[in-house]
């Protein structure tokens, strides 16, 4: 790089070079102030589907199509639970449910903590399977079990009920003692055929 | 003082050929070294405080009972002293080290006022000690950097402003050199900011000597925190640093500075600019999106005039390379300017929307900062420090292979904290966002993504002790260079010509374009950019403050007032009402724990962290939140939905031990609060300080506040009992933040009152069928049509 003249400034000692601002500098500089009016205009002109929470809107939709589109909005029943129950695929995603929001009570094998033992054959609050459902929809003992009904999707309850149904009889060691009482072993799912399911996934 | 006079020819080469030969007075003057080894000394004793109060901090995220439960020595307490540590104590002290020094010299004049001066070092120290006892007793603001409550925010102002204020525009004002330096320039920006940054932020409504409630709410209130908090880098880490470089750099390289016309530029953009890039911080959140917007692109265009300042930096060095190579000193500026150079291209990516949907609430930022904070901050003020050591002693430094180790040893001190921590924070990032081909999140349990990175947060414990080994290295060095120091400082006695009155401006440049046919402003715009009309301002120190002032303050017009005045900034949801007393109670120790530090309370709209947390927060939800409460790093999972989402038992066992209801967890045990008893009477003044902050409350609420508490406490202890924990809880301090903690996030999806409101007929239809789309119907309605406020 040629020497610049120096400016005649002495300050302390300090002496300042007359250099001009280097051209890349300067031009991304420059590039960077061109750059945020067309941003500006593309994201706030009032667009249909550009802003934050229109992009979260289609986000939301498209994950909702890929986790549920093959089954529709569930029934929160018995026999719907039951149904699910028997579905590998599916009881992993109401695993995945249970992980993310049951395990600080439940414990993560659903042995028991602060909450009931899963894994044994007693029940405070269900008697039937469809009971499983309901406590985790609307809670139960006083607000010891908050209810879900507004922060899961209905087939996530679905989903998460069946698969704390399949926890039932692993009796994981170091449980909690069980609490209430011995019910009734949970129904057989309803045999059922293929088509009906499909017909189920376009409704 | 000695003056005589003397026959001066103050403009040597003066214009039209006939020197002006003036009769001026030569004044004799010394420099007030004294002051400078009082800021030195601080200097470094805080270097060593801040760091090992950060080393504690680090250990205390991998060994969480490191400190056996005691409340004061909690991370959430402890971190908070650790920044402000860092900032003010050891950051602070360096930057009035550098100023008192470099000032007289470049001003060629003594400060004004050595009273001054004393009162600003010793007041100083005051603040900071009292910010180290205030903070581990929890009595805290809760904004980052702002954290002091505001008995100590008073002397801050007046120490600050007055004090080191008064004395730096008095000394410009008598300076005996014409023309203002660069340095000086960057001085006067960081003054006039800091300033006005702190008077705004921290306006409350006080409740006792030791709280006080913001008098901005929630989303405004966030804003303003964030347009301090990312000025306070601006202008506490940033500015006075660039001064500082400005005159030790070429002064220890004994080299030109690279460009004066890059000292004129870079310093207006980066004044002007920097104001408007504090909402980068508050990307996706209940911020109005165009606020965040602006945020990005002003940080976008920072990012050149930052570099300005390392260009004229390391190429001012440009012909002292092989200094480099001998000199321990300008190792520590090169890296220094090097650290500063990354940390401000960093920031900008930051700040690009996508890029922060993943950095957000990660170790990325913590990464981020340090590079600034222990590279270019750390790094400069011990390049300067090693510089005025022997000058201010007067005696050679004590070990110059000591020097060099403390180099090595901080260079690979950083570089173990930032590598390990940048990773985390990635890997982090990344675990909280990912998702399996079913759409479901692959790690829905967050004390996972804990774990992973507790092995790295190890590596940056190492990395912080060698940080910390330097920092020991300067001590012994200094101290023993001191011990070197003569029986009497030397004062030397220089004379300088008092400025006259009136002064010719060099003449006017002239276009080199000559009468080369072009436009006439092409021509202007070339004579423009030999920067004659800023070489007028420099001459004009007061002018020059109040040029200053204004490119600040209108940057932050223009950027807050809008946000204070639109309406649908913040559109009402019916459904939203004030805190109970005992949840506001509950509340002030959430504040006082420093809960904030690991637990953010903002849900931000982006799928998995929907998935994880529930739906987003909103605006609306968060008018009564004096302060805001929503992070900036998720330590601990989300909070903003956490009403209802375990049993209060849960809470009161998970307060007890963490460990007990989470395994694997970082957070430390709270057992004091299920022993400490509740004061009930000294609830009253924070309702009331909040009612007079617009919050409704009732005649009854505001007279009889401790009864009325003491009924929800009843209730909350029975609903304990009854899922089977311990009786009469109703006198502890649990109580309290259960019940608050129970209200988080709930009232969007609580059912309207009837008739509350007269359009909220729909939205009460609505609600039966989905609580959600009901608040937004709500919400929506508040938007077309401002319902009544209660503002």
């Amino acid at each position: 790089m040629s020497e610049a003249p120096k400016t005649d400034h002495a300050y302390d000692g300090i002496e300042e070079y007359d250099n001009p601002l280097p051209g890349w500098w300067k031009w991304l500089f420059i590039a960077s102030i061109v750059f945020s009016p067309f941003y500006w205009v593309y994201y706030h002109n009032g667009a249909k589907g550009r802003s934050i929470e229109d992009q979260y809107g289609v986000a939301l939709a498209e994950n909702t199509r890929l986790q549920f589109a093959e089954i529709g909005d569930l029934k929160l029943d018995g026999p719907t639970i039951a149904k699910f129950m028997a579905k590998d695929s599916w009881v992993k995603v109401g695993e995945s449910v249970f992980r993310a929001n049951c395990v600080s009570c439940h414990g993560r094998e659903g042995e028991g903590k602060v909450g009931p033992n899963l894994t044994d054959e007693a029940y405070k609050n269900v008697a039937v399977l469809a009971d499983i459902g309901k406590v985790i929809n609307n809670g139960a003992g006083n607000g010891a079990m908050p209810k879900w009904s507004n922060r899961l999707h209905i087939n996530e309850i679905v989903l998460v009920s069946a698969y704390v149904a399949t926890l039932r009889g692993q009796n994981v060691e170091g449980g909690r003692p069980a609490e209430g009482r011995e019910i009734p072993p949970w129904p057989e799912p309803a045999a059922e055929e293929e088509p009906a399911a499909d017909e189920e996934a376009k409704s | 003082m000695d003056t005589h006079v003397a026959n001066q020819s103050e403009q040597p080469d003066a214009t039209d050929g006939t020197t002006t030969q003036r009769t001026t007075v030569l004044e004799s003057f010394s420099y007030d070294d004294g002051i400078v080894r009082l800021f030195a000394t601080a200097t470094i004793v805080w270097a060593l405080v801040a760091t090992l109060v950060g080393l504690v901090v680090a250990l205390l995220l991998v060994m969480p009972t490191l400190t056996g439960g005691l409340p004061w020595f909690s991370f959430g307490r402890l971190r908070p002293l650790h920044t402000n540590a860092a900032i003010f104590a050891f950051a602070g002290n360096a930057i009035f080290a550098a100023v008192y020094y470099s000032t007289q010299r470049l001003c060629k004049a003594r400060m004004w006022s050595d009273t001054l001066s004393r009162l600003h070092f010793w007041g100083w120290q005051l603040i900071i000690v009292a910010a180290a006892v205030t903070l581990p007793l929890g009595i805290t603001q809760s904004k980052e950097y702002a954290e002091l409550e505001w008995p100590i925010d008073i002397l801050i102002a007046v120490v600050w402003l007055l004090i080191f204020g008064g004395n730096f525009m008095m000394t410009l004002i008598h300076r005996r050199e014409r023309h203002m330096y660069v340095a000086l320039w960057f001085y006067i920006a960081t003054i006039v900011t800091v300033a006005v940054l702190h008077v705004f932020n921290n306006l409350v409504v006080p409740a006792g000597l030791f709280k006080g409630y913001s008098v901005y709410a929630g989303v405004q209130d966030a804003f303003m925190q964030w347009w301090y908090g990312h000025n306070a880098v601006a202008f506490f880490l940033t500015t006075p640093f660039l001064g500082l470089m400005y005159y030790f750099l070429p002064k220890a390289a004994d080299r030109p500075v690279f460009s004066y016309r890059l000292s004129i530029i870079h310093f207006w953009s980066l004044v002007f600019i920097y104001i408007w890039a504090g909402p980068h911080h508050l990307h996706y959140t209940a911020l109005p999106e165009w606020a965040s917007t602006l945020g990005m692109l002003f940080s976008l265009m920072l990012w050149m005039p930052s570099w300005g300042g390392m260009i004229n930096g390391l190429l001012t060095l440009r012909g002292a390379w092989h200094k480099v190579a001998a000199d321990p000193v300008l190792k520590f500026f090169v890296v220094g300017v090097t650290f500063y150079g990354m940390s401000t291209f960093e920031g900008p990516m930051l700040s690009i929307k996508s890029v922060n949907s993943l950095s957000h609430y990660t170790d990325w930022t913590i990464a981020h900062v340090h590079s600034g904070a222990l590279g270019w901050n750390g790094f400069m003020a011990f390049g300067m420090l090693y510089w005025l050591l022997p000058r201010i002693f007067q005696t050679k430094i004590w070990s110059d292979k000591l020097v060099s180790l403390h180099f090595w040893t901080g260079t690979l001190g950083i570089l173990l904290y930032i590598v390990p921590i940048y990773a985390a924070g990635l890997m982090q990032g990344l675990m909280w966002r990912a998702m399996d081909e079913t759409g479901n999140l692959q790690y829905p349990d967050f004390i996972e993504t804990v774990q992973s990175i507790v092995p790295l947060w190890w590596v940056r414990v190492l990395g912080g002790a060698l940080y910390v080994g330097g920092v020991v290295m300067l001590c012994i060095n200094a101290l023993f260079t001191w011990f070197g120091r003569p029986d009497s400082y030397d004062v030397p006695v220089y004379s300088a010509p008092r400025l006259t009155d009136e002064y010719q401006d060099d003449p006017k440049p002239t276009s080199e374009m000559g009468d080369v046919p072009m436009l006439d402003s092409a021509k202007a715009l070339s004579v423009w950019a030999k920067m004659g009309w800023h070489r007028r301002w420099e001459r004009l120190p007061v002018k020059f403050t109040i040029l200053t002032t204004l490119a600040v303050v209108i940057a932050t017009l223009f950027e807050l007032v809008p946000t204070f005045l639109i309406r649908s900034n913040v559109p009402t949801i019916a459904t939203v009402k004030p805190y109970t007393p005992l949840e506001l109670a509950g509340r002030h120790i959430f504040v006082s724990e420093g809960c904030y530090n690991c637990h953010s309370q903002m849900i931000r709209p982006i799928v998995a962290e929907t998935k994880r947390y529930g739906e987003y927060s909103k605006p609306g939800e968060f008018i009564y939140d004096r302060p805001f409460q929503w992070g900036s790093r998720r330590i601990g999972p989300d909070l903003a939905r956490e009403g209802g989402r375990q049993s209060s038992f849960w809470h009161w066992r998970h307060f007890e031990n963490p460990e007990y209801v989470s395994p694997g967890s970082v957070m430390p045990s709270y057992e004091h609060l299920l022993t400490d008893e509740m004061n009930y009477d000294a609830i009253a003044p924070h309702v009331k300080a909040a009612w007079q902050l617009g919050a409704p409350y009732s005649d009854e609420e505001l007279n009889n506040t401790a009864e009325i508490a003491y009924k929800q406490a009843e209730k909350v202890a029975a609903d304990i009992v009854a899922q089977g924990g311990p009786a009469s809880t109703m006198d502890k301090q649990a109580v309290a933040l259960i019940a608050y903690l129970q209200r988080i996030g709930i009232d969007l999806f609580a059912t309207p009152e009837p008739a509350a409101e007269e359009n909220a007929g729909d939205a009460a239809a609505a609600a039966a069928v989905d609580p959600t789309e009901a608040a937004e119907a709500a919400s929506a309605e508040a938007e077309s049509e401002p319902a009544p406020e209660t503002e």
